[in-house]
């Protein structure tokens, strides 16, 4: 699949979609409901979506303690508040 | 020859020619009644020269070889060669065959005169005693009447012809002859039948089965080996053999059974050092359900059996571990008294303990307490590093696949974040992502269930993501599919146009 686009980064992301997974876990978690073919692949978007978000935020706490690193804890509040919205 | 003939006394050789000449030359495609009929006729006549010369000419034959006599024997009985006619094998052998004759004893000559039934025996005993695969006359006679097969199992039909004519013809010479000829003969005959089988594998030497070339072990050389090597590298032998601790718990007694040997032949105490690191490398990781041997009580030297008994009341105390499950594998003298020398060497894993010297030092004055309570601090890491082992395997299937799929979204988190993270971030963003499928798939089903259906559908994403807050009239789905996938996916998400007015995928 499309590797990352931006050169400055020194690891290579990997943008295929655990399709695999993504249907065992809808499975172990629902196993009643079935999960159409394509429907796996927004499932992944809606993953790659929620932790874009994830990281946003956690970044913008972090930046806002004056940390250069992002420690647990900004990820904790950061996942609060992303958890919150991303309820539906 | 010439003399023989000018004083008028037929040799085989002019009866040969004599027949040569006045038979008629038929191809060998002719009817094989016909034919076997005329070679019938050929041999009826000169029965009794035939039979002098063939014997002769085959007992020259069956020096040179076997072969061609029997391609002979069988172009006569079957005469559809293609090449090689009978006539032509015939004079070749007149024309090669030297005139004096190794004739076989006279008893065979001598019943010439007898009837034709048992000339056949005769020639077969004759022949039988020389070589199995020429029964000449016994083909003309017997398999004139049955040329079945005769192009294909050449030998395998003689022979068994052969056999069965020689079972018929047997009980009658014996008879009539004395007991000591056809006697003779007849256990010449069956000696021959069993002189094939050797002929067969040495004519090709390749076949037979070679006896296995393996050489005894020397025992003595590979437990001097073993010792040589353990001398080495103890710190990597000690290393090596944990990991396979846990496994080859139940094992390592039947393994480590055959490393004592050396200590029976070693009477030396560097010997014994040395035998001594092998063991304690090898049952260091060792773990045995503790147990009190009385076998070791037959120790030989005075000093390891105080010195066990000083170790294993220790680890009793301790733990019951280590010392004792080494001594619980053994079983012989010998070995146990390594173990027990050993068993201070293999409670202190550190290879100080494995030098020869401070091992004496530590078994004869230093009392047990001493080895016994550092045996006790190595211990502990080892079990404290046992345990978690078993516990790997059980949860397994079910953590690792699905832990393998967080972390490969929490590298995408890293990715976004752009800023170092530390590794307990990490694992809360998987936790994080955890809740998240939760809800998910709680959502999906909700929606599933309103419309009324059993699966999930592309629009009932849409919808989530609407309520989520991600796609809104300004940004469509598709937006986002084409920001954040690749193209492989965006082919297959977004409905495309193509050629022949065809949609892919499918609206």
């Amino acid at each position: 699949m499309g590797l990352s686009t931006t050169v400055s980064q020194r690891k290579q992301i990997k943008r295929k979609a655990p399709r695999g997974f993504l249907k065992r876990v809808f499975k172990r978690h629902k196993p009643h409901l079935r999960l159409e073919k394509s429907g796996d692949l927004l499932v992944h978007l809606s993953c790659l979506l929620f932790v874009h978000r994830l990281a946003e935020e956690s970044r913008t706490n972090a930046c806002e303690n004056k940390c250069g690193v992002i420690n647990k804890d900004h990820v904790l509040a950061a996942a609060k508040v992303i958890l919150k919205k991303s309820r539906g | 020859m010439a003399d023989r003939s000018i004083l008028g006394e037929p040799t085989p050789r002019t009866l040969l020619r004599r027949v040569l000449d006045t038979a008629d030359p038929r191809t060998p495609r002719r009817p094989r009644s016909a034919r076997a009929g005329a070679q019938r006729a050929l041999l009826e006549t000169p029965s009794s020269r035939r039979l002098r010369s063939q014997t002769k000419t085959t007992a020259r034959w069956n020096s040179r070889g076997a072969r061609s006599s029997g391609r002979l024997a069988h172009a006569q009985a079957s005469g559809h060669l293609e090449e090689q006619t009978p006539r032509t094998l015939l004079k070749n052998i007149l024309l090669t065959a030297p005139e004096s004759s190794i004739l076989k004893p006279e008893s065979v000559v001598k019943p010439v005169p007898a009837p034709q039934v048992v000339q056949p025996s005769r020639r077969e005993s004759s022949r039988g005693s020389l070589e199995l695969q020429l029964p000449e006359p016994e083909p003309p006679t017997t398999l004139g009447p049955a040329l079945l097969a005769p192009g294909r199992r050449k030998q395998r039909l003689r022979l068994s012809v052969f056999q069965q004519g020689v079972d018929q013809e047997l009980p009658v010479p014996q008879e009539p002859r004395g007991n000591a000829d056809a006697s003779s003969l007849a256990s010449s005959l069956n000696l021959t039948f069993a002189t094939p089988l050797q002929p067969q594998s040495v004519q090709r030497p390749g076949l037979a089965r070679r006896p296995g070339t393996r050489r005894a072990v020397d025992v003595g050389a590979f437990l001097q080996d073993l010792r040589d090597t353990s001398l080495a590298p103890p710190n990597i032998v000690l290393e090596d053999t944990q990991p396979f601790s846990q496994p080859l718990v139940d094992r390592s007694p039947s393994v480590r059974r055959s490393l004592p040997l050396p200590s029976h032949t070693a009477a030396e105490d560097t010997e014994r050092a040395a035998s001594r690191r092998t063991r304690s490398s090898g049952s260091a990781p060792w773990n045995n359900s503790p147990g009190k041997p009385a076998q070791f009580l037959a120790g030989k030297a005075e000093e390891v059996n105080a010195l066990a008994l000083g170790f294993r009341n220790t680890s009793s105390s301790i733990s019951g571990r280590g010392v004792e499950p080494l001594q619980d594998g053994v079983c012989e003298e010998a070995e146990k008294r390594m173990e027990e020398e050993a068993s201070p060497e293999l409670a202190c894993n550190t290879p100080e303990f494995l030098q020869p010297k401070q091992l004496h030092q530590l078994l004869e004055p230093v009392p047990p307490p001493g080895p016994a309570v550092l045996s006790s601090e190595p211990l502990e890491p080892l079990s404290a590093r046992l345990p978690p082992r078993p516990r790997a395997t059980g949860p397994r299937p079910r953590q690792d696949p699905y832990k393998t799929g967080l972390s490969h979204y929490a590298k995408l988190f890293s990715f976004y974040a752009k800023m170092p993270m530390e590794k307990a971030a990490l694992e809360i963003v998987e936790k994080c992502l955890d809740k998240y499928f939760r809800h998910l798939c709680d959502d999906l089903e909700a929606f599933a269930t309103h419309a009324g259906r059993r699966t999930v559908k592309p629009e009932d994403l849409e919808l989530l993501m609407r309520r989520q807050g991600l796609v809104t009239d300004q940004v469509s789905l598709h937006v986002l599919v084409e920001r954040h996938l690749p193209l492989e996916y965006r082919q297959l998400l977004i409905p495309c146009a193509f050629s022949g007015n065809s949609v892919f995928p499918a609206q």
